[in-house]
Order: structure tokens, then sequence, then C-alpha cells
């Protein structure tokens, strides 16, 4: 068993017309935005589920039932509701890389170069790599390295 | 002239979908249209999703970048 502390929201399944997912989600957040009674913290359309989207909400079920009724191209609530622990698969966590921008100091904290502190000078989020030059180096030399094997000294100017 | 649907675009860094030229969020226009899954964040303080994929901001986002 994994060690984390489930909260009190569920996952329901509502099926919707074919290829209408993401406009069903999207009118679930206009719809939830609208009123008081119903709860949905958030709508998750997997790919690999297709003719369903997932909300998370506290509500019981028939609150869900209740909003599926509001919501053109949903069709049905799937009885029942699941833990977030089952579906988090479907989530992919935002790559590492994250949060690193061009300009910004790291340092690196695992390969050959562990322990020398880099500028970021390009970011491929797609393959989670970033290529750096080493800060200290007489001659800048651009090595790539995985956006985990590096830890955020200074950020660029991002004071917003 | 053909209608066409018009593509969405998101951030790669926040994975973000953006509606203009850049991330509101990042600021980056380093853009994506191949992506997959959605996600819409109503409330991010109370989503164990929003969570688990670091979101702080409402929003829409893609679940995969490419
Ligand atoms: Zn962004």
């Amino acid at each position: 068993m994994m060690d984390m502390v489930e909260s009190a929201n569920r996952i329901y399944a509502i099926k919707t017309t074919a290829k209408q997912e993401r406009t069903v989600a999207d009118n679930i957040e206009k719809v939830i935005r609208e009123q008081k009674d119903i709860h949905v913290m958030a709508v998750m359309v997997p790919e690999e589920l297709k003719g369903y989207v997932l909300v998370e909400s506290p509500d019981s079920i028939a609150r869900i039932e209740q909003l599926v009724e509001l919501i053109p191209h949903a069709r049905a609530v799937v009885q029942g509701s699941t833990a977030l622990s089952e579906v988090e698969h479907f989530l992919v966590p935002k790559p590492v890389v994250s949060g690193i921008t061009e300009g910004t100091i790291v340092e690196i904290i695992a390969g050959p170069f562990k322990g020398e502190k880099a500028v970021v000078k390009r970011i491929d989020s797609g393959k989670e790599e970033i290529t750096v030059e080493l800060y200290e180096s007489m001659v800048p030399i651009p090595i790539t390295v995985r956006g985990d094997s590096v830890r955020v000294v200074e950020r660029s100017e991002d004071a917003s | 002239m053909v209608v066409r649907k018009k593509v969405l675009k998101v951030c790669r860094e926040c994975h973000r979908v953006v509606e203009g030229e850049a991330c509101v969020i990042c600021g980056t226009s380093n853009l994506s249209d191949d992506w997959a899954g959605y996600v819409v964040i109503i409330d991010p303080e109370h989503s164990e999703i929003a969570k688990k994929m670091n979101i702080t901001m409402a929003g829409r986002y893609a679940l995969k970048v490419r």
C-alpha cells in the first residue's frame, strides 16, 4: 500500500457523447462556477478513456447526477465512485524541468559535473532535458543534462 | 474556405492551454500543438488532481505534451 493521505474527494465517471469529452469538461466548469450546490474541484479527460470524463468532487453521486442534467453532451454518471489513487496513473506530473527557464542558474546534482553551477541555455520539456553552460568554465561548453539532475540556485528575473 | 476548428496550443513548461501567443503564467512562447489528455482545474486548493500535477492556478491544462 502506498503511504498517502486520501482526501475526501471522490472520482466519478460521466459518460459523454463521442468526441465531446473536452466540451463537457469546459461546460462543467462553467456550470459549477454559476451555482453553489454542486462542488467539483477538477475535471479530467484522459485520452485513453474515450467517451468519459472524470470528475473530482466531495459530493454524493446524487449531486453529480444533478450536474449531468445541466450539461449538454453529458449522458449519465457511472454508478459508484473511486479514489483518486485508482486514476492517478492518467496524470503525468509536470515535467521536472518546469520552473526552470533560460537564464536560471542551477547546480548540477548528478553525473560527471556534479557540484558545478551552470546557466540554463535551452529547455526541452518534451524530452525533459536542459542544455546548460557551466558557470565558471573558461570556455562555455554547452552540455545537456536531465531536468531532474539539477537544482535551481537562482531564478533569472521572475519577480512575478 | 474550409472552416477548421482552431487548434489549441499548450505551454510546454506548465502545460496550460494558451489562447494567445504566450503563456500567461510562464511568459514563454514555447508552445506545442502536439498534446493529449485534458484537465480543467476549477478549485486548485481543494483538488487532489491539481496537487498531483503541481498546479496552483485554475484553468485548462494538457495531461501530456510532446
Ligand atoms: Zn506556462
